[in-house]
């Protein structure tokens, strides 16, 4: 049974064999090729008395000079695999590996960074306890922890808070104490945090109209910058309520 | 018609080997830091407390919220919100509640401001959290009533995520370091 690569190189041969019979160009077989072109027929097939044909190979003066460069390139491309395999797997762990450090979750060091997370806490505490303290007797310590603990934003801010007590104070001999009740870091990422706090504050007025000590519960929230004085309150929060 | 081959593939040879054993190198610390970053017990705890936060406040959210209209899916959703000693109460309390929203005719929705995890233990499955909220209840009668509301919750991690176990207002008054 002739398969169709046998043909196509039996109608090679043929095709040759006629050139070589007419001196006409290597071409297809055309119309005027005449009965021999017609593959599949074995009694035209030349090949019987030819001997520089072997059945059995392929041509391989046609076949090896195109074939030749397109198998070295192929060979390069296929050795090249491994590295590009690995160079891909090297680039997508790489991204992985970035994403999941990159991660929101992963940069908040709250509560993760227990050393960071404390001290932060404990300055934060500390300084909301400061500048919202007031003692009629002595209205510069209020001064004093607005500079040491107040930057940016939050002094403003905190000016507007405090007018009215500042104001007041004096007559009417006020004491306000405010102590930090619970607090928690929401986030803390290098040089920046945010913490919540939740504060009684207690004010005692000994003159005026009013006597008497008020409780009130207050809640806030603070950013945060870390700088060479420590931890500094930026900006507070105290979610659109008063103080 | 060998030895120009081989001349030729030589360097070829060279710098592919060189390529793949660099491409190897790069994999082989590409995937060391994927596998450390993907292992890292802080990035883990980090992500915990991220869930513990998330359901914690979304539980708040869910018990500060109700409708006289839909009782039924809202205390759903507060029991589903608690596990423990809180889900017992809610589901004990549940007919006398519903009885009273029903007479009252209150819708309370609540909006979260801020939260925090202030304690979390992996290994046991607890944490702690400070919640601050804005709670709206609406009667028939009169303008909405708002109030901030300083909540604490305890979480207990269950197969179904975190869970309140307990929650309440931050006292006033009293004033206790925490």
């Amino acid at each position: 049974m002739s398969t169709t690569r046998h043909l196509i190189n039996r109608r090679r041969r043929q095709a040759s064999a006629l050139r070589a019979r007419e001196g006409a160009p290597a071409t297809a077989p055309g119309p005027d090729a005449g009965p021999e072109s017609d593959a599949g027929s074995p009694k035209a097939d030349p090949d019987a008395g030819n001997p520089e044909a072997e059945p059995d190979e392929p041509v391989p003066e046609e076949a090896s000079p195109p074939s030749s460069p397109r198998r070295h390139a192929l060979s390069v491309a296929l050795s090249l695999l491994p590295a590009l395999v690995l160079g891909a797997f090297a680039v997508v762990a790489g991204g992985e590996s970035a994403a999941l450090g990159d991660e929101p979750a992963v940069r908040n060091a709250a509560l993760s960074d227990v050393a960071r997370t404390s001290e932060l806490k404990g300055r934060i505490a500390k300084a909301v306890e400061s500048v919202f303290s007031y003692d009629f007797a002595a209205p510069a310590r209020l001064d004093r922890a607005v500079s040491e603990h107040l930057t940016g934003g939050a002094v403003a801010a905190h000016r507007r808070m405090l007018a009215a007590v500042r104001e007041a104070g004096p007559r009417q001999k006020r004491v306000l104490t405010t102590t930090v009740t619970h607090s928690g870091v929401e986030h803390v990422d290098g040089e920046r945090a945010r913490v919540l706090l939740f504060a009684d504050q207690s004010s005692t007025r000994t003159a005026g109209e009013k006597d008497g000590t008020t409780h009130a519960g207050a809640m806030l929230a603070v950013d945060a910058v870390h700088d060479e004085h420590g931890w500094r309150i930026t900006a507070i929060d105290t979610f659109g309520a008063g103080s | 018609m060998a030895r120009p081959d081989l001349r030729i593939r030589d360097p070829l040879l060279a710098a592919v080997l060189a390529l793949t054993v660099a491409a190897a190198g790069w994999a082989g610390w590409g995937g060391w830091s994927w596998y450390t970053a993907a292992h890292d017990d802080a990035a883990a705890y980090a992500r915990e407390r991220d869930r513990a936060l998330a359901a914690g406040e979304q539980a708040v959210l869910n018990l500060n919220t109700l409708d006289h209209r839909d009782i039924t899916r809202g205390l759903d959703s507060w029991a589903d919100s608690a596990t423990g000693e809180l889900r017992d109460q809610l589901v004990d309390g549940r007919e006398e509640f519903e009885r009273q929203i029903q007479r009252a005719k209150t819708v309370s929705s609540a909006k979260l401001l801020s939260g925090a995890v202030t304690e979390l233990d992996t290994r046991a499955g607890r944490a702690s959290v400070i919640i601050a909220l804005r709670i709206t209840v609406t009667a028939p009668k009169g303008e909405p009533a708002r109030k901030e509301s300083r909540m604490l919750g305890e979480l207990t991690r269950t197969p179904g995520g975190w869970k309140l176990s307990a929650l309440g207002q931050a006292p006033v008054g009293n004033a206790t370091a925490g």
